[in-house]
């Protein structure tokens, strides 16, 4: 077969600048570490990677919610800590009020000091995050979700809770209603007791004048065992905070371990395996080394050197 | 006996293998010419002079310069350059379609997921401005994206259509300069010998014309050509020249087509039988590739920004609204909510009334999460109307008000006439005509409309796990619904499955069969998953959000958030709806590589065997240079042979 002369060089230059292409591109993946450029370069793995980074992003969108949620549950939990002491306070104070040489003048200044209380505890109740979010909102409120009413302090934040998106059930808010209004109580059942109620009835009771040491006990006891009520309701919602923070930190867990996941399904799917790039690299190279020089050797050659 | 015979013998011969030289010095000046056969002197022996003693040669005569043709490989070569030609061109704009597709943080999967994922924050503090300003900015900026992607494909449209014109334009001076080359090679004809390089220059500038079009020849017997395209439409016969232009296409007003101009009449070429050619790759690029991926990406558009705009109607935003629910987030154009219905596209042979042509159809988007990324036709025929899902789809009936792929079709005040086509593109334009309408970040519905509560008093587990607007607007605006939960003793069989429970809703009295695990649907257009079981009597009370609470309620936007999960996208969700259409656009891309180093090698190898046949080795035309070199040596010894033999007769003559 003849060559044809301006064909074989043609032939040469071409395939030197596909081994060139080679090369270079084995150079590009070398620098920036990845197998896939663009979806040709693999389409199903492409999607895969597709696919892993909308998981790394959910994950870090989820982190963020839940962060807000740990936030909002650390803050309630510290709050109804508060409200316990403050209770604690009260029912020392219920103590003391059963001091059979207490006059009404002393028992009044005890009824001041629980009222003190009282209000340390709604305030307390509408305590906020500082950014105008309320602990106890339920399913939300614009404003301090517990108010004093005509017929003492009532409810006005939806009833229920919020639930925040960290891709699991997280607490954003706590219902106060239930919280703080809806204690059972032991002696009726089926009624509940409110803190707030409890405490208008004992600074009434304290401030009434001229009761008789029978009656004075009578409210002692039955003001103890209502603190005790609607303090051990206020306990067990803090001990649900406390679940809600130990759930946060299982869900922190998982979080963290799908955005692993993620990753390293994004790193399998895009990633470039250095060591057989490198050798493939080494490969391209000398393929590339060895077409130069045989071009320098062949295409140099012409019988019009020979003949002299 | 005298050296005449002798001299003349030489001075052929000389001749001869000067001639040869001359040929083999064309050769090696033409041996980087694209296209140029390499030439040799036809040599043949001259009749010998009878005598007595028998024949004497008479030397040497030259026939002709020939060239090295071969019909049947040139035609291989230039069919095989044909597909080359049109494979590389649909692979070129298909790499410039898959920049549309990116993977990764600059692609726009990434900025759905952006979008939705910032309703995360909205969610913690759904009262917070800076929240949900957060999650507008990030809606401008995936619509941005959308309408960035949109406009890359009219772009590559517009280069598409100028390439074919380019392509075309060249085909007609081609063609023109064919026929001109016919006309010299008929005129020289007569003078009985080849014109060597004018055939040179008419294959060249058919090999040319082959990479627009794949080509048939004729030759005719006055040594013209005739190239026919498109299995039989002439172009070029002897001197004459069928002109090709560029036309809109018939169907689709975005798109070309290319015609052969006959009289006042344009004949159409299908981009099927073109069979081969630049103008083919671009032509099947236009109506397959690029159709497909503006359907796939406007797909996308449609399906989130619809189940987005769906969702943020259900809620309640932080500004007083009417009934029909909150301000939408995005627009999507004509087909689309209230931005009405949009025109089929008729065909341009439609029948024609006064006024343009006379049936209409329009259509509207009644259900984003099922469409396909398809284009539609209707076309009536015996009476009969019709749709197919473009390209290959099978054709069913259709008639006025019918839904197809979430599609409702509406026949005009004057439907579809017989004959009439109508082409059908719900998604194509979607990504391009997305807007943003929400400005106010206020507008941005996070409350959930309904809050759901259980009854203190209830006896059961049963929880409220989360609740889901249905309808907008709500068939009992301002009421409060509560569900009374009864168990069955038995339970109930309805349709099969047996019931434990029925709830009877406040507002209709209607018991319902119902099993713990399923959502509970209330009358008031919500569904409610209830986690645990209820008790006998349980009540579930449902009302809508207090003003005080649509501050600080979330319910809507996690429900929004519930969409990353969702099937919005004809059953997939929209990471896994950009992944599929990425990987697609990938594959093709892969696929069409494949085909034009397929086709680019096979094209090579034809053209390598072409130029073995005919083209110009350097080494053998040194080789032959030194060949008839030593014979015109040899020839010019035999002069000085005659001479001295004649320089010997005279000074014996002279004596």
């Amino acid at each position: 077969m003849r060559i044809n002369t301006a064909q074989s060089f043609d032939a040469a230059i071409s395939q030197l600048q596909k081994r060139q292409n080679a090369m270079i591109e084995s150079q590009l993946q070398l620098t920036s570490g990845k197998r896939i450029q663009k979806a040709s370069d693999d389409p199903a793995s492409a999607a895969r990677a597709e696919r892993a980074m909308a998981a790394m992003t959910r994950s870090d969108a989820n982190m963020r919610g839940l962060d807000v949620s740990r936030s909002m549950t650390m803050f309630t939990e510290a709050a109804l800590g508060d409200a316990g002491e403050l209770l604690q306070q009260a029912r020392e104070v219920m103590v003391g009020a059963g001091n059979g040489s207490y006059s009404d003048a002393d028992r009044k200044s005890l009824a001041a000091k629980l009222s003190g209380l009282r209000t340390d505890l709604l305030s307390v109740a509408n305590r906020s995050d500082g950014a105008g979010r309320y602990l106890f909102a339920g399913q939300g409120s614009n404003t301090p979700p517990l108010v004093d009413g005509p017929n003492g302090v009532v409810y006005v934040g939806s009833i229920g809770q919020l639930q925040a998106s960290a891709g699991e059930a997280a607490t954003l808010s706590f219902d106060g209603d239930q919280a703080w209004l809806r204690a059972p109580d032991p002696a009726n059942p089926g009624a509940t007791l409110s803190v707030f109620d409890v405490m208008d009835r004992l600074v009434m009771e304290l401030n009434t004048a001229g009761r008789t040491g029978a009656v004075i006990s009578q409210s002692v006891t039955t003001g103890l065992r209502d603190i005790d009520t609607v303090s051990g309701n206020l306990s067990s919602a803090r001990s649900r905070a406390g679940e809600a923070l130990v759930r946060a930190d299982g869900i922190e867990t998982r979080l963290s371990q799908s955005k692993l996941d993620a990753q390293t399904e994004r790193s399998k799917a895009e990633d470039l395996d250095m060591v057989a790039a490198i050798s493939d690299f080494q490969a391209r190279q000398t393929g590339y080394d060895a077409a130069l020089r045989t071009y320098a050797i062949v295409q140099r050659m012409s019988l019009m050197d020979y003949v002299k | 006996m005298s050296g005449s015979p002798l001299m003349s013998l030489g001075i052929k011969a000389m001749n001869a293998n000067f001639a040869a030289l001359q040929t083999t010095g064309n050769n090696i000046a033409n041996a980087n010419v694209a296209g140029y056969s390499r030439q040799q002197v036809e040599l043949s022996t001259a009749p010998g002079q009878f005598t007595g003693s028998g024949y004497f040669g008479r030397g040497v005569n030259v026939d002709t310069v020939s060239r090295s043709h071969d019909a049947l490989l040139a035609r291989e070569a230039m069919g095989a350059k044909s597909l080359s030609a049109m494979d590389a061109a649909r692979l070129s704009q298909l790499n410039r379609l898959e920049l549309i597709f990116k993977p990764g943080e600059s692609g726009l999967g990434h900025a759905v997921n952006q979008f939705l994922n910032s309703m995360v924050d909205v969610s913690s503090r759904p009262g917070d401005g800076s929240a949900r300003q957060v999650v507008l900015s990030r809606a401008g900026e995936m619509t941005a994206r959308f309408n960035a992607a949109g406009a890359a494909i009219s772009e590559l449209q517009a280069g598409v259509t100028s390439d074919i014109r380019a392509a075309v334009a060249d085909t007609n001076a081609l063609t023109q300069g064919i026929a001109q080359a016919n006309d010299r090679i008929a005129s020289v004809r007569g003078l009985g010998q080849p014109a060597n390089d004018l055939l040179d220059e008419r294959d060249r500038l058919i090999a040319r014309l082959g990479e627009k079009f794949q080509l048939s020849q004729i030759a005719a017997a006055d040594g013209t050509v005739g190239i026919f395209i498109s299995g039989g439409q002439r172009l070029v016969l002897g001197s004459q020249v069928s002109k090709l232009v560029v036309t809109q296409d018939e169907s689709n007003p975005a798109a070309v087509a290319v015609g052969v101009q006959d009289g006042p009449n344009v004949r159409l070429l299908q981009d099927k039988s073109l069979g081969g050619g630049a103008v083919a790759g671009l032509l099947r690029f236009q109506n397959r590739d690029l159709v497909d991926g503006a359907n796939l990406i406007g797909r996308l558009a449609a399906s989130v920004g619809s189940a987005v705009n769906t969702q943020q109607q259900r809620g309640l935003s932080l500004k007083p609204q009417g009934a029909e629910g909150a301000p939408l987030m995005f627009g999507l154009g004509a087909g689309f909510g209230a931005a009405g219905s949009q025109r089929a596209l008729p065909h341009a042979q439609n029948v024609r009334g006064p006024a343009g042509p006379l049936g209409s159809v329009s259509f509207t988007i009644t259900d984003p999460a099922v469409l396909q990324a398809s284009d539609y036709q209707i076309e009536v025929t015996a009476g009969v109307a019709s749709i197919r899902r473009l390209p290959d789809g099978s054709s069913s009936p259709v008639a006025d008000g019918d839904v197809v792929d979430g599609v409702k079709i509406s026949f005009g005040a004057i439907g579809p006439q017989e004959g009439d086509r109508f082409l059908l593109r719900p998604v194509g334009r979607a990504a391009l005509d997305m807007t943003r309408l929400m400005d106010d970040p206020r507008d941005l519905a996070a409350a959930s409309a309904l809050v759901a509560t259980m009854a203190a008093t209830n006896t059961g587990t049963g929880r409220v796990g989360g609740l889901t607007v249905t309808a907008v607007p709500l068939p009992f605006p301002g009421q409060t619904e509560t569900i009374t939960f009864n168990r069955l003793l038995p339970a109930q069989v309805v349709d099969g499955v047996a019931y434990n429970f029925t709830t009877t809703s406040s507002l209709n009295g209607v018991p319902v069969p119902w099993n713990a695990g399923t959502p509970v649907r209330g009358a008031n257009g919500f569904e409610i998953q209830i986690e645990g079981v209820p008790g006998e009597g349980d009540v579930l009370s449902v009302q809508p959000t207090p003003v005080s609470a649509i501050g600080s309620n979330n319910g809507n936007v996690n429900a929004m958030l519930a969409l990353r999960d969702a099937a919005l996208v004809d059953g997939q969700t929209a990471t896994d709806a950009y992944a599929l259409a990425m990987s697609d656009v990938g594959v093709r891309v892969q696929a069409g590589r494949t085909a034009a180093d397929l086709s680019g090698a096979v094209a090579d190898q034809a053209r390598a065997v072409l130029g073995s046949a005919t083209g110009v080795n350097l080494d053998e035309e040194a080789a032959r240079l030194i060949q008839f070199q030593q014979n015109y040596q040899a020839a010019a010894k035999m002069l000085q042979v005659a001479q001295t033999l004649f320089d010997v007769l005279l000074q014996t003559a002279g004596r």
